[in-house]
């Protein structure tokens, strides 16, 4: 697998290509925006990990817009705490996750496997899979879903959620994708429907965050992610 | 307007009154002459002096007391309908009548006009003492210009006047129609106030002007005065702060620091003395201490922009329980023990607020809260709504704070008994602010101390049923 880095600071982008190549990664760094758009032609990476200031030039955000009009290459987007905002324009401008500054190393290496997973798996996801994580388990063929072998009853939205969210674990979708996905299009903006739904899908799991027993993650004014089963 | 200028045509009218009263009188006394001495007529006269003196001035009296000398002497005394008088002494008798209806005459009419000015002075005070008061309400500086044109405008003949700009030069000749005067204190001149009169305006009207101008200035002084204080208590609140804020940077982020950089170059420099498990102690404390920097950064960066008002929320519909098992699901994680008990409602609404930022105010109490938890109990997150607001409830069973601790546990940089640098709740505050919510301390019954935030409620528009989908 071959991933690109682009981050201006140069001992940044060291230290990240030592600790992907440790983990069997081959990897190439990019400094800026431009460098970064000819590096995808030339180089052809699986993924991308791309810092959203790059200094001067074209930033991070605008290369990941530039890209997805010729490339569906996944991008990880790299941001400082509070860019609240450069985030879910990222996130709509076609980014597929993205991970706050600092983070440690096995952070990105987790979010750099469930999105590549997706892609692995998205032209061919099994209807007939079983995902179990914990005490619970879904069974993608009888739409049936257990917690510790007692059935749930979800209604046949709260089931849509759950499984949007189930069949793409530890990846984030955003509450503009779950919206659109479950109740279509004219829904993306009301994103009090998905927080009600996910209110009550919890509370029928079972979930405990006190003793930490949580299978749907928060993404504070970003999304849900469902915990990684791998 | 109170000010009236006696006008002659006036005065000639009240004197002609008076002179047909003296007359009035004269008809009844000319019947009965016979009957009557003459002490009984000087005093009546004199008594007819007195009342027109007290009731229509100086000059009605004068005309009164010559009158009544004219017909006491033509039509009452012997010879009658002449000037002359038959005795001597009744000569005698009538000059000191005149004489006398004179003087009194004087001294009522005297006694009016004291107590007229009396008067005037008394509505003068007034208006003059709800002037000062009305300044006293107001601190701007145009509203007090155009309030003092108005009591002017009200109270004085005027045609118009206004307030200039500080002129130096102030045109001077003595009887004019148009005053200048500058509104402004010993130390400061504010402007000049212009009055046009329609006539040059008398003593008085001159007085209450200065008056009222006076007072004016005042109120400016006050308002300058007011805005200095103020200044200067943001100054020294601003130095206060920069001195912990150096207090802070200095000692809270120079440790992680030290510890980072001794970590560091021990395994740099002893790479082959320490064991293997030394190293990834080293290692694991260095990350740890980058995390404790990178949490104190982030905080001294929110309360920067909290204090500079340069935060910005990104508003949507927040579930309370969702973040609180955020925060729950966070110390489970830290301690790997429950350290955290949730109790939310089965209808929590949904509230609109920064989900990122409630987190962090929320996280901040909590931390606070569990910091202070004795090991056998649970620090409680509870929620709670009515009709207005939507609370957050933080309970811990530790230590009561005391009262003078409370009005300061969360101001920006306060200490606490540990030592610590305060700014969580500092922060927690000013997010809650933001938000238009509420945030205080109460005790928590059997000990400790409770956190209560409190988020307006927003009325959702469309709420989808949960039970009948679709």
């Amino acid at each position: 697998m071959r991933i690109l880095i682009v981050d201006d600071e140069p001992q940044i982008r060291k230290l990240l290509q030592t600790g992907l190549i440790g983990h069997g990664y081959a990897v190439e760094t990019a400094a800026d925006g431009a460098e970064a758009l000819t590096a995808v032609r030339l180089y052809q990476p699986d993924l991308l990990v791309l810092d959203i200031a790059l200094g001067s030039g074209i930033d991070g955000l605008e290369v990941c817009q530039r890209l997805r009009q010729w490339s569906q290459v996944p991008i990880i987007m790299l941001s400082v705490r509070g860019d609240e905002r450069a985030k879910v324009q990222a996130l709509n401008a076609g980014a597929d996750d993205y991970l706050t500054k600092p983070f440690s190393m096995e952070e990105l290496k987790a979010r750099i496997q469930a999105v590549l997973r997706r892609v692995a798996r998205e032209p061919a996801t099994s209807p007939t899979a079983t995902i179990v994580t914990g005490a619970l388990k879904i069974d993608l063929a009888k739409h049936q879903v257990t917690v510790g072998g007692e059935e749930v009853h979800l209604t046949p939205i709260e089931y849509d959620v759950l499984c949007l969210l189930a069949t793409h674990p530890g990846q984030l979708m955003t509450h503009r994708t779950i919206l659109s996905k479950v109740w279509g299009p004219d829904y993306a903006e009301m994103t009090h429907y998905v927080r009600i739904y996910i209110n009550q899908i919890r509370k029928k799991l079972g979930e405990d965050p006190a003793a930490n027993i949580r299978y749907i993650l928060n993404e504070p004014g970003i999304g849900y992610r469902f915990v990684d089963v791998a | 307007m109170f000010f009236k200028k006696p006008l002659p045509i006036r005065i000639l009218l009240l004197s002609s009154a008076a002179a047909g009263l003296v007359l009035l009188v004269t008809l009844p006394l000319w019947r009965i002459r016979d009957a009557l001495t003459l002490a009984n007529f000087s005093l009546i006269y004199l008594l007819l002096t007195l009342v027109v003196a007290a009731w229509l001035g100086t000059t009605p009296s004068l005309v009164a007391a010559f009158v009544s000398f004219f017909c006491f002497n033509f039509f009452l005394i012997r010879p009658y309908y002449t000037l002359t008088v038959k005795d001597p002494r009744e000569l005698i008798d009538l000059f000191i009548f005149l004489l006398v209806a004179l003087i009194t005459g004087q001294l009522a009419a005297y006694a009016r006009r004291q107590a007229e000015m009396a008067h005037h002075r008394a509505s003068e005070q007034n208006i003059l003492y709800e002037l000062s008061s009305a300044f006293n309400r107001l601190n701007d500086r145009e509203e007090i210009y155009q309030t003092l044109q108005m009591v002017v405008e009200e109270n004085l003949p005027i045609l118009s006047c206004v307030v200039l700009p500080a002129v130096e030069s102030v045109p001077a000749d003595g009887r004019q129609t148009t005053i200048y005067l500058l509104i402004g204190t010993k130390e400061q001149i504010y402007g000049t106030f212009c009055a046009n009169f329609a006539e040059p305006p008398a003593e008085g009207q001159r007085r209450f002007l200065m008056a009222c101008v006076v007072q004016a200035a005042m109120a400016l002084q006050r308002i300058d005065l007011a805005e200095d204080v103020q200044r200067s208590r943001a100054i020294e609140e601003a130095d206060r702060l920069k001195t912990t804020l150096l207090h802070a940077v200095s000692h809270d982020l120079r440790t992680p620091i030290t510890i980072i950089k001794t970590a560091a170059s021990n395994l740099l420099s002893l790479r082959e003395q320490i064991s293997v498990a030394e190293k990834q102690e080293m290692t694991r404390v260095i990350e740890q201490e980058a995390d404790a920097l990178d949490q104190l950064v982030g905080n001294l960066l929110e309360m920067s922009r909290l204090q500079a008002g340069a935060l910005k929320l990104h508003e949507d519909w927040a579930d309370f329980s969702e973040i609180a098992g955020d925060v729950a699901a966070k110390a489970w994680q830290s301690n790997h023990a429950t350290r955290i008990r949730l109790d939310f409602p089965e209808q929590m609404p949904l509230v609109r607020c920064d989900q990122g930022l409630m987190l962090q105010a929320l996280s901040n109490i909590t931390n606070n809260a569990l910091r202070y938890e004795p090991p056998t109990s649970q620090v409680e997150i509870r929620g709670d709504f009515d009709d207005q607001a939507v609370r957050l409830l933080v309970v811990n069973h530790g230590p009561t704070i005391a009262a003078e601790e409370k009005a300061h546990i969360m101001e920006p940089f306060y200490r606490g008994d540990n030592g610590q640098v305060g700014l969580g709740l500092a922060i927690s505050e000013g997010i809650v602010l933001a938000h238009q919510g509420r945030i205080w301390v109460e005790d928590t019954p059997g000990g400790g101390a409770t956190f209560v935030m409190a988020l307006p409620r927003s009325p959702l528009t469309e709420e989808p049923d949960a039970n009948s989908d679709r």
